[in-house]
């Protein structure tokens, strides 16, 4: 008799209890992968949200005034090339999204109707990869060379449709295309112009020179900024690091929030399902110590009687893991749509969550079936045989 | 074929002990039909259990085939159980979710075995009740299908336990004539019984008391006078 199918038997036969123990696996699986969906989905409508707000860490040459990097058009420079070295650096895991940026106050742009305004230029290099790193989503302003992004109250003095124009450090003008106006809200931008970093440099005559790296702190266990600050003076002892602690207070606190909500609940709801199941296999065991006698006195092991219960832990296991990751998921997908604004559409399955599922449940719910499997495998077959039944 | 040699064995509960079996010793020759007789309490079924290498004894030894079952290996034991012999209890032990056929491949070890399954359902007039369950068949039809799942791996030794202490008069008969019949083909039986009736088939009965023997009688069985 093939002992797949006496398990499979056995499991259909006593459908309450096993549809119980399915259950339970499913709702298991179904609390860790939806809680896990959901909790990627607000990182990652947390990360949308912090964009917009932008980075947290900005790394300046030693010695600047950051009163004076606001105010005045003079403040110390570096080498652009620095972000390809912090960034090609192996020890530099503790910030991402490198961008260099070349900022600074112009005393006086003239407008279509010939007024003179004070307005920043901001010029923007493309974001640093640090290939060692796993890949991620571009976090930085984007402007493509050639064009501006225009911030809202400069762009209320620029007509539809017009270019705009600035006039260089050499004396002659330069015009950029617009593609984009801004809306208000934006902060400092709101009375500036995005350049692409190339562009500004040229106009400015500064080729080769940025004043500010703008990056993402890590959350580390040393403190974020002590890290940050740590690893890039290891490379260059000339820079210093700031934090805009709003900015890596609110990320900080929302991934936390979500950790310990996830860390919590999963656990909590998995050692419930356990001993349910622990609970529900004892007393099968205790139903079959007939059945188990007499499969001893036709000759079969301990261990295979020990294997039959761990494989009908394991089946169940695997079932309720494939069921509950796609409830889990589903659950996920509709409370999502109702929680999160930008992240709403794209939560998706998450295929590596499904593959450890697969793993994780069958193994929990063998484990779960351990001492109740060991008792059967003890089962004297002489003691329940003679007993009246 | 199967000696036993000063068996004994107490139980402890608390602090009192009981003893089911004390210096046991007698022997079975192939082909014997072996009935143990006794009340309630004097050590029958651990006799058998001992025997079945189910139980083991706190002194003694018990050789099948002049090898000391309880000195092998616990693999060892579990072949000795499964391919020299078969069970006949006096509870039929069907599983309720295996089909008749089911409940007899439980004990086939090899597709010679499974291959007789037909040929046993038919001799025991169970023909076309093999996909049947066991809560669809009656008390005979059980207790004729826990006894093909004893002898289809052809066990050099039948342990019957109480076989015929839940069965009316008629199955009785029908269980001891096919009991009879796996003798009269070359088996060995055990059987163990609190009725002294149902050693008239058996050419050896021992008397069983406070798990001491009080009588060990060699004979001719009265079926064959």
């Amino acid at each position: 008799m093939n002992a797949l199918r006496l398990i499979i038997k056995e499991l259909l036969y006593r459908k309450i209890s096993s549809l119980i123990i399915l259950f339970t696996v499913i709702i298991a699986s179904a609390v860790s992968v939806g809680i896990y969906s959901l909790s990627k989905a607000s990182e990652n409508e947390t990360r949308k949200i912090m964009r917009e707000q932008g980075l947290n860490l900005y790394i300046f040459p030693k010695g600047t005034n950051l009163i004076d990097f606001y105010s005045a058009n003079n403040t110390p420079c570096f080498p652009e090339n620095y972000i390809h070295v912090l960034a090609e650096s192996k020890t530099f895991d503790a910030v991402r999204h490198l961008t260099g940026i070349l900022q600074v106050k112009y005393p006086d742009w003239k407008d279509h109707n010939g007024s003179s305004h004070q307005i920043l230029l901001v010029g923007y290099k493309d974001e640093a990869m640090q290939r060692f790193l796993p890949e991620q989503e571009i976090m930085g302003t984007d402007v493509v060379k050639g064009t501006v992004q225009v911030g809202a109250l400069v762009a209320r003095n620029i007509p539809e449709g017009a270019q705009f124009t600035i006039t260089g450090n050499d004396g002659r003008q330069y015009s950029f295309d617009i593609a984009r106006r801004l809306g208000e809200g934006k902060g400092m931008i709101d009375q500036g112009v995005a350049f692409n970093l190339a562009d500004l440099q040229m106009l400015l005559g500064m080729e080769g020179k940025i004043n500010k790296i703008e990056a993402l702190g890590c959350v580390c266990k040393d403190g974020r900024i002590n890290n940050s600050r740590k690893q890039v003076q290891a490379i260059f002892a000339d820079l210093e690091v700031t934090e805009i602690s709003s900015i890596a207070d609110a990320r900080e606190n929302q991934r936390l929030m979500m950790n310990k909500y996830g860390a919590f609940i999963i656990p909590f709801i998995i050692i419930s399902c356990l001993l349910i199941t622990g609970f529900l296999f004892y007393q099968n065991i205790n139903a079959r110590k007939y059945e188990i006698g007499l499969l001893k006195a036709l000759g079969n092991s301990t261990g295979s009687i020990l294997m039959m219960i761990l494989a009908k832990a394991f089946i169940l296991g695997l079932a309720g893991a494939v069921t509950g990751f796609f409830a889990g998921t589903l659950v996920a997908e509709y409370f999502g749509k109702e929680i999160f604004l930008f992240t709403a559409t794209s939560i998706k399955p998450l295929w590596n969550l499904f593959w450890y599922s697969l793993l994780i449940f069958p193994v929990l719910w063998m484990l779960s079936s351990w001492i109740p499997a060991l008792i059967a495998s003890q089962t004297d077959a002489a003691k329940v045989l003679a007993e009246e039944y | 074929m199967i000696e036993l040699r000063d068996i004994t064995k107490i139980y402890t509960r608390g602090s009192v002990t009981f003893t089911a079996l004390k210096d046991i010793s007698f022997n079975i020759n192939k082909g014997d039909y072996c009935t143990v007789v006794g009340s309630s309490g004097a050590g029958k079924s651990t006799l058998l259990n001992i025997i079945a290498g189910l139980v083991h004894p706190d002194s003694g030894n018990i050789y099948y085939n002049r090898s000391d079952i309880y000195q092998q290996k616990a693999g060892d034991l579990n072949n000795y159980r499964r391919k020299r012999l078969g069970f006949v209890f006096q509870q039929f032990y069907l599983m309720p979710y295996l089909t008749v056929a089911e409940n007899i491949r439980l004990a086939c070890h090899n597709k010679q075995h499974a291959g007789k399954l037909d040929f046993y359902l038919g001799k025991f007039s169970l023909s076309g009740m093999g996909n049947k369950y066991p809560s669809e068949l009656s008390v005979g039809e059980k207790q004729r299908t826990a006894f093909i799942r004893a002898i289809i791996s052809e066990p050099e030794m039948l342990l019957a336990d109480e076989p015929a202490g839940n069965l009316d008069p008629g199955n009785r008969s029908v269980l001891m004539n096919l009991i009879g019949e796996y003798h009269k083909n070359g088996g060995t039986v055990i059987l163990v019984t609190h009725d002294p009736s149902m050693s008239e088939h058996s050419n050896i009965s021992i008397t069983l008391e406070k798990g001491m023997i009080q009588n060990n009688t060699m004979r001719v069985p009265s079926t064959q006078k």
